[in-house]
């Protein structure tokens, strides 16, 4: 009968099903979990992959979802390291952080923009959605477009805190998530401003990308015034955990904030620590 | 007044610019993806590891995560998808109270953003079923996502068969089995691609459902309980997060809408040549 045989032939596929759910081949001996800032998890990715390389044994996992993630999963124990690119806050001081890298928050307008600098209280009325217009800070007459980060992300909280400002205070007309999509929003709309990190902003305005990172009183939005720490709106990147690391957490904690991965950070634009 | 043939040419003109717009945009995204991916693509780009965050390197392991993650979705969510539509089609009445909170359920389902589905996988899947972030509970969530898009396509396609085949099957005495397998289903095969094609292609386009679920890991899998990043996340993380990503980001877009025309592809023909000839042979 032609039904038994479409059986039959249904029955063919199954070791292959079996073949799908049966490639549980041995797991690693170790596995370290890491959540936690997207802005850190590229280079964490990369330090992963140079340590798995030393220890064969060893895997490095690593995730992403924001600092607030990367904060309440080593809380929680999700993850066995989080990661934040930020201080921790106050209410955090349970948890014991590890700065691996710098990051520098620059403010970023298109090329095409004639303004130069901008004060603080300007920026701070721009943002709040006192100064509406470019040429009220000696720019053309065009709308100001207002690019703001997600709530949650670090470099918003950095950025707030710099200009005393709250969220809610803030009128963007704009609000993204990933540096690279500031820095696309930015490049498309010659109106617009926003703050995104500085090792990225140099990198595309380098590559032809149109846009120009503004100095902050006077000092010049540049990796190298992140590294030798007067740049004012700066962040480190850390690595937090709920108690004192041990056994591989601290192996790659300690790695991580060695000079070995100090190529691997400047691959990813960021600035390595300053050593003595 | 404008004459009745005056009125037709517009009408005429209308319908064809709609579809010029449509075919347009599809070549203008197609070129532009080409004009920027197609130089970096090539057979290392598809068989090398990712190196320095995506920008450098190729896409190996992702694409196996990629078609590891699908495969479990369609494996899981095609059988659960045909089993329903065709105990909504075949097996109770349209008005019936259950096969409407069947239906209803789907409905919303099916409405349902793909940030949510991601959600739920990673509370149910990586978090109450313990599956961690894994290829495992990223298929497992689409399956859930595909479901709805598959059941209500394969359903139309059996209701779409006309009274008069079941009752011939009835009259020749063939059981309700044979006449689902031998009659119903081929004359839905058309639905039943169409309805994978669909599934297929949400789940292959799919970023906010899996970045929670089955991960950011770059690492060549080795089973399916371990994380493994897949190709939308991979395009996304570097157009939105990895300065000078973009290049490799477009290479990458390349090969999924390339992926994604080669697997609708084998999905019609299987469709086609498997049941069409069986309705031909009864």
């Amino acid at each position: 009968m032609k039904f038994t045989a479409l059986l039959k032939k249904a029955g063919m596929l199954l070791p292959a099903v079996a073949i799908l759910f049966q490639i549980n081949t041995v797991q690693a001996a170790e596995k370290l979990v890491l959540t936690g800032a997207s802005t850190i998890a590229p280079l964490a990715a990369e330090i992963g992959k140079r340590f798995e390389k030393q220890n064969p044994d060893v895997r490095v996992d690593v995730q992403t979802g924001g600092s607030s993630r990367g904060v309440s999963d080593a809380r929680s124990g999700l993850a066995d390291i989080g990661m934040a690119s930020r201080k921790l806050k106050a209410e955090e001081s349970d948890l014991k952080s590890f700065t691996i890298a710098l990051d520098g928050v620059g403010l970023i307008l298109h090329k095409d923009n004639p303004v130069k600098s901008l004060t603080d209280q300007q920026v701070i009325d721009i943002y709040t959605g006192k100064i509406t217009n470019w040429k009220d800070v000696g720019g053309k007459d065009a709308r100001i477009t207002v690019v703001n980060k997600a709530e949650g992300r670090s470099t918003l909280e950095l950025f707030l805190n710099y200009y005393k400002l709250k969220n809610s205070d803030i009128k963007p007309q704009v609000v993204i998530g990933d540096n690279q999509q500031g820095i696309k929003t930015v490049a498309g709309n010659t109106g617009a401003i926003g703050y995104v990190s500085i090792g990225t902003a140099e990198f595309d305005a380098g590559n032809g990308v149109p846009i120009k990172l503004l100095p902050l009183n006077g000092i010049a939005a540049s990796v190298e015034n992140v590294r030798n720490g007067s740049f004012p709106l700066s962040r480190p990147l850390n690595l937090v955990t709920k108690t004192a690391p041990q056994g591989l957490a601290k192996r790659f904690i300690e790695f991580a904030s060695s000079k070995n991965v100090d190529d691997l950070v400047e691959a990813q634009y960021f600035v390595p620590l300053s050593r003595k | 007044m404008a004459s009745i043939h005056q009125r037709d040419l517009l009408l005429t003109g209308f319908v064809w610019s709609a579809a010029a717009l449509v075919i347009g945009s599809f070549l203008w995204l197609l070129s532009d993806m080409l004009l920027q991916g197609a130089g970096q693509l090539s057979w290392d780009f598809l068989t090398a590891e990712t190196e320095n965050a995506g920008r450098a390197g190729g896409i190996a392991p992702v694409l196996v995560s990629t078609l590891l993650i699908l495969a479990v979705a369609i494996l899981v969510a095609g059988p659960i998808g045909l089993a329903t539509a065709v105990l909504l089609s075949e097996f109770i009445a349209k008005d019936n109270r259950i096969a409407r909170a069947i239906g209803m359920s789907i409905d919303v389902l099916a409405g349902v953003p793909s940030i949510v589905f991601g959600l739920f996988g990673m509370a149910f899947f990586s978090a109450y079923l313990g599956l961690g972030f894994s290829i495992l509970a990223g298929g497992l969530t689409l399956a859930c996502m595909v479901l709805p898009i598959l059941i209500r396509t394969i359903e139309e396609g059996l209701s779409a068969v006309p009274d008069e085949w079941r009752k011939g099957a009835a009259v020749l005495g063939m059981s309700r089995l044979s006449a689902l397998f031998y009659i119903l289903l081929p004359a839905a095969a058309p639905a039943l691609a169409a309805g994978l094609m669909l599934g297929i292609g949400r789940a292959m386009a799919e970023t906010a459902a899996l970045i929670f679920t089955s991960g950011y890991v770059d690492r060549m899998p080795s089973s399916l309980h371990d994380s493994g990043r897949a190709l939308a996340v991979h395009i996304y993380d570097l157009s939105m997060n990895v300065a000078g990503g973009d290049a490799n980001a477009y290479a990458s877009a390349l090969v999924l809408v390339i992926m994604l025309i080669i697997i609708n592809n084998i999905a019609l023909m299987l469709a086609n040549s498997l049941l069409q000839k069986r309705i031909s042979l009864a």
